[in-house]
């Protein structure tokens, strides 16, 4: 019996046979065949209604399938159309890879620049309660430049009385030695310098972070006579413990007092993340003070930051209110304190974002611009590729045109094809801005806050699709629809030639040729000014020789040096033994290294110059050195001596001053046998008087863009400190001379531990470093935009000869010369050229103030700048137009013609 | 026939399911099952199932296919697919949920 018979029935068929079978089962029982039909009937009810339904049904499912089959075949041509496009993209290998690789590209730079942006400026600090928290400063001018700490009165004041805040606290930087609480405990386990902060117990209560493991501080564990306790970040821990799960109720020992580990923070809380006023560096652990118990009349001791977050509700406006409120109040309380203090003095509230990223958003903004500038650039030398596959394959779509493909069909096959290449571009553009990423963060090495914490999350992925799919229309559409509405006949007929609808495309690709060069130009202006700025901040004069020096910083413990003989003691052995080290040619130390990021200052009394009443107290920077300091660092010394060895605790007290100090005190005379001292005013037969015994030459302690101000020496012989900067000068390379210190460390003191051992030029390089990011990274943008703009203008004039062939055959074998097409070319060349680089020029001296304060001593629109754009752009362009002009002098006549 | 027990709504599609699920029938063999298993103890009017194979065979519980029958006429076979072992089930499952509920009311006192 076969299935699936020819003619299938329908639902009147299967009715009849119902009526059939029902009616031989009653025939079988016993009923007449007519009685046994009308009782099969009517147990099937309302038949003519079931038949409609089912007719109906029956319709509706053959609608379905046609739909199916519809978006079947829609989805199958759409597979063709993929498979198609990818084998159009490798017949023409040249064309897809560059296609390719300047889409990704364009969209990896974008996509990586956004992720940063995305993190520090979008995002800003990692805490839930970040956008209520205010840093509170003692500002002393009106610009609210000015940013002093805060003293513990001051902060217990404003904890007690502010209405606008549910959270104050209190922090300092201390930096300590750190030693045991290793595994094991018998494992060396050795001794190091980490970045403690005294905090008030609320702080991360504040901040709204809870421990990881362990418990978070409570008010009980500020309070003096608490047991010890500490809170590690989790980098320590997974650096120094190795992650160890026991560490919770273990005792460590932080500058000499012992502290029981009570909990380990969240990955990425190194609150403050990123330097916050005086608050420099990220910390290691956290150590719990009730800061208001040290409440004392003493408001001149400002060493405190202050955080303080605002009610939920109350506007930053209201807060700072509340601020005035209270400052007025101290100066009624404390007149001798407050009202003597600049009139301009007033407790400011900055909100912690923008005090954390307020120096680099202009930076950051300026690199998403240029990036994006370069990405639009990339689209358009994109399109330009398009419009000239397009004409090469005008043929091939005329061909599918004539035999019947309809004209949506081929526009769809080119958005396809763009589609295709532009979502590989995409993809490929993804994976580069992760490398780019990672890159970038290093390259910065610490330098823009929080940058480390950038990467692809899903806010950047949804960035770079967005860019992606504008690229994608950028790109496609207008060549598509262009390609697809070509009039066939005359395509075929070979008719494309200088026809009406070939030269309007060859107006739109000489346009886009001509904004991608101004574009190009307003990115290298801003490149070349970063250029500019930073060659200008190289060659300011610095005062003093880092290179072939290497430096190391030891703090020497407290507890263990605790008298000024045993601190020298240590450090004139270490100096003996640095001296004797294979290459060493002079060791010194001071503190603090210029350019190192520490600084002193503070006011300085010059004996017999009474300061007049109402201007300030002489101030100048600081510094203690040990003897030959201004050698090793080959800082001239001017006028008298620098200090020696005799120059120590009982000989007399001296001092050197800079030259600025010796003009601005005793303009005219010699400085030498003056007297100064840092320690208020004395009566003249005080012993604390330091005799002026030598002038030296003015360093620059902040780098290029901090001036400096007056600067004057102290003998660490004299005045020792526990901490101080070694500094060896060496003929044979600075790599061997850094184990060579560290064994000498070890050598004398185990325990002690080194910080900052490097090149001096490394470590004073660092004062640039954020300047250095900006011009290599705007330079590379520069650098990319004029490739692309260079190979935009090759291609376009390439091609325009291409399709002139015919035309210049013709002219060279009617006599014409060479030189003329060569000119010819070459000038339609350096035409485009000069256009984009006028409006190019016009744009950027209208962009470039947005550069701001990243220029050093130049202006936005130094001359100099644009007219070494200008020499560099037109000998690019004048070398992209030559190959395509040589190779149109060298069409063969006759072989055109015979074609 | 008035006086027996009438389907609740949405019911006819479970039966026809359930009766599928032991293999495939034509329409006239799914009346005839229903019958024979409730000993014609439910009015169902026996035209209404064509309706109600058509709509599942839409929907794609069933699928028909066509044979010759047993007096030579081509007569269309339904049978259960995944989907509607699916649908099966989880009616089946609900179906079992609504007995018990209203057994609970009631059996309340």
């Amino acid at each position: 019996m076969p299935d699936d018979p020819k003619e299938p029935a329908g639902i009147d068929d299967e009715i009849a046979f119902h009526v059939e079978m029902q009616t031989q089962r009653y025939v079988a029982a016993g009923l007449d065949p007519a009685a046994a039909r009308e009782r099969a009937i009517q147990r099937l009810g309302d038949i003519e209604r079931a038949r409609q339904l089912c007719h109906r049904i029956t319709v509706q499912i053959e609608m379905d399938k046609e739909t199916n089959m519809e978006r079947a075949a829609w989805w199958h041509g759409l597979r063709q159309d993929v498979i198609y496009a990818w084998r159009v993209m490798r017949k023409a290998p040249a064309f897809t890879l560059t296609a390719l690789l300047t889409i990704a590209m364009g969209i990896g730079a974008t996509t990586a620049i956004f992720s940063i942006v995305n993190t520090v400026l979008f995002r800003g600090a990692p805490y839930p309660n970040a956008n209520r928290i205010g840093v509170i400063w003692n500002s002393y001018s009106a610009t609210g430049l000015s940013q002093a700490a805060v003293a513990a009165a001051e902060f217990a004041d404003i904890r007690d009385t502010s209405q606008a805040f549910d959270g104050v606290a209190a922090l300092r930087p201390q930096t300590s030695s750190l030693s045991g609480g290793c595994a094991g405990g018998g494992s060396p386990c050795e001794p190091e310098r980490i970045t403690a902060y005294v905090v008030s117990p609320n702080l991360f209560d504040l901040l709204g972070v809870m421990p990881g493991q362990g418990r978070p501080f409570t008010a009980a564990d500020g309070v003096t006579g608490a047991p010890r306790v500490v809170l590690l970040s989790d980098s320590l821990w997974r650096r120094r413990f190795g992650g160890d799960a026991a560490i919770v109720g273990r005792t460590i020992t932080v500058g000499a007092l012992p502290r029981t580990v009570i909990g380990v923070m969240p990955p990425g809380v190194k609150f403050p993340d990123a330097p916050i006023g005086f608050l420099r560096m990220p910390a290691d652990l956290w150590i719990p003070y009730g800061w208001e118990q040290s409440r004392t009349d003493n408001r001149g001791n400002q060493v405190l930051g202050v955080l303080a977050r605002r009610r939920s509700g109350v506007s930053q406006e209201r807060a700072q209110a509340d601020l005035d409120t209270i400052a007025a109040g101290f100066r009624q309380r404390f007149p001798d304190r407050y009202a003597e203090a600049d009139v301009k003095w007033r407790l400011k509230a900055v909100p912690i974002n923008e005090q954390i990223v307020g120096d680099v958003r202009t930076s950051l903004l300026v690199l998403l611009g240029a990036v994006s500038v370069v990405l639009l650039i990339t689209c358009a030398n994109v399109a330009n590729l398009m419009l000239a596959r397009g004409t090469v394959r005008r043929r091939e779509l005329a061909v599918r045109s004539a035999l019947g493909a309809a004209r949506a069909r081929l526009v769809r096959q080119l958005l396809v094809e763009t589609g295709v290449l532009v979502a590989a571009g995409g993809a490929l553009g993804i994976a580069l801005a992760l490398a780019a990423i990672k890159g970038l963060v290093a390259l910065d090495a610490g330098n823009i806050p929080l940058l480390e914490l950038a990467g692809l999350d899903v806010t950047v992925l949804m960035f770079a699709v967005v860019v992606t799919m504008v690229t994608g229309l950028l790109v496609g559409v207008a060549p598509a629809f262009r390609h697809a509405t070509a009039d066939p006949q005359r395509a075929l007929a070979g008719a494309d030639r200088a026809s009406g609808d070939s030269s309007i495309r060859n107006r739109l690709r000489r346009v886009l040729v001509i904004a991608e060069v101004t574009l190009a130009v307003v990115v290298l202006v801003g490149a070349g000014l970063l250029l500019r700025s930073f060659a200008r901040m190289v060659s300011v004069p610095t005062g003093f020789e880092p290179a072939d020096t290497v430096v190391a910083q030891l703090a020497l413990p407290r507890a263990q040096y605790d008298s000024e003989a045993k601190i020298l003691a240590f450090q004139r052995d270490f100096l003996d033994r640095l001296s004797a080290l294979p290459g060493a040619t002079g060791a010194s130390a001071v503190y603090p290294l210029p350019m190192s990021g520490d600084g002193w200052s503070g006011t300085v009394i010059v004996e017999s110059q009474p300061a007049e009443s109402g201007l300030p107290e002489p101030h100048a920077e600081y510094s203690v050195v040990m003897p030959g300091y201004f050698a090793t660092l080959r800082i001239p010394v001017v006028e008298g001596r620098e200090f020696t060895s005799a120059d120590q605790v009982g000989a007399m007290r001296v001092a050197i001053v800079d030259d600025q100090f010796a003009r601005r005190y005793w303009p005219g005379e010699s400085a030498i046998g003056k007297r100064v001292t840092p320690f208020g005013r004395l009566p003249p037969g005080d012993t604390r008087w330091s005799t002026v015994i030598g002038v030296v030459g003015h360093v620059r302690r902040g780098g290029p863009r901090i001036e400096s101000e007056p600067q004057f020496y102290l003998p660490a012989l004299q005045a020792p400190e526990l901490t101080l900067y070694f500094v060896v000068r060496t003929t044979g390379g600075e790599a061997p001379l850094l184990s060579a210190i560290r064994d000498t460390v070890r050598a004398l003191d185990p325990q002690l531990p080194i910080a900052r051992l490097s090149s001096t030029t490394a470590l004073v390089s660092r004062v640039l470093a954020r300047d250095r990011f900006n011009m290599l990274l705007l330079s590379s943008f520069g650098a990319v935009a004029l490739a692309i703009a260079a190979v935009g203008l090759y291609g376009l004039l390439a091609f325009l000869v291409t399709q002139r062939t015919r035309e210049i055959g013709i002219r060279l074998a009617l006599g014409g010369r060479p030189g003329r097409v060569l000119r010819g070319v070459l000038g339609e060349g350096l035409i485009l050229a000069a256009i984009g680089l006028a409006l190019g020029c016009a744009v950027a001296a209208f962009a470039a103030p947005a550069l701001g304060n990243l220029l050093y001593a130049v202006e936005p629109t130094d001359p100099l700048t644009y007219a070494g754009i200008v020499v560099v752009l037109l000998a690019v362009a004048g070398a992209a137009s030559y190959l395509p002009a040589r190779r149109a002098t060298r069409i063969d006549a006759a072989t055109v013609l015979r074609n | 026939m008035t006086d027996l027990p009438s389907l609740p709504q949405g019911t006819l599609d479970l039966l026809i399911l359930r009766t599928l699920a032991r293999g495939p029938r034509h329409g006239y063999g799914v009346a005839r099952w229903i019958e024979e298993t409730t000993d014609d103890a439910l009015s169902i009017e026996e035209g209404s199932l064509y309706p109600a194979l058509y709509r599942m065979e839409r929907r794609g519980w069933i699928a028909a296919t066509w044979k010759k029958s047993d007096l030579g006429k081509a007569i269309k076979v339904y049978a259960l697919t995944d989907r509607g072992r699916v649908e099966l089930r989880s009616r089946t499952a609900e179906w079992g949920h609504l007995i018990a509920a209203v057994d609970k009311v009631l059996r309340a006192r």
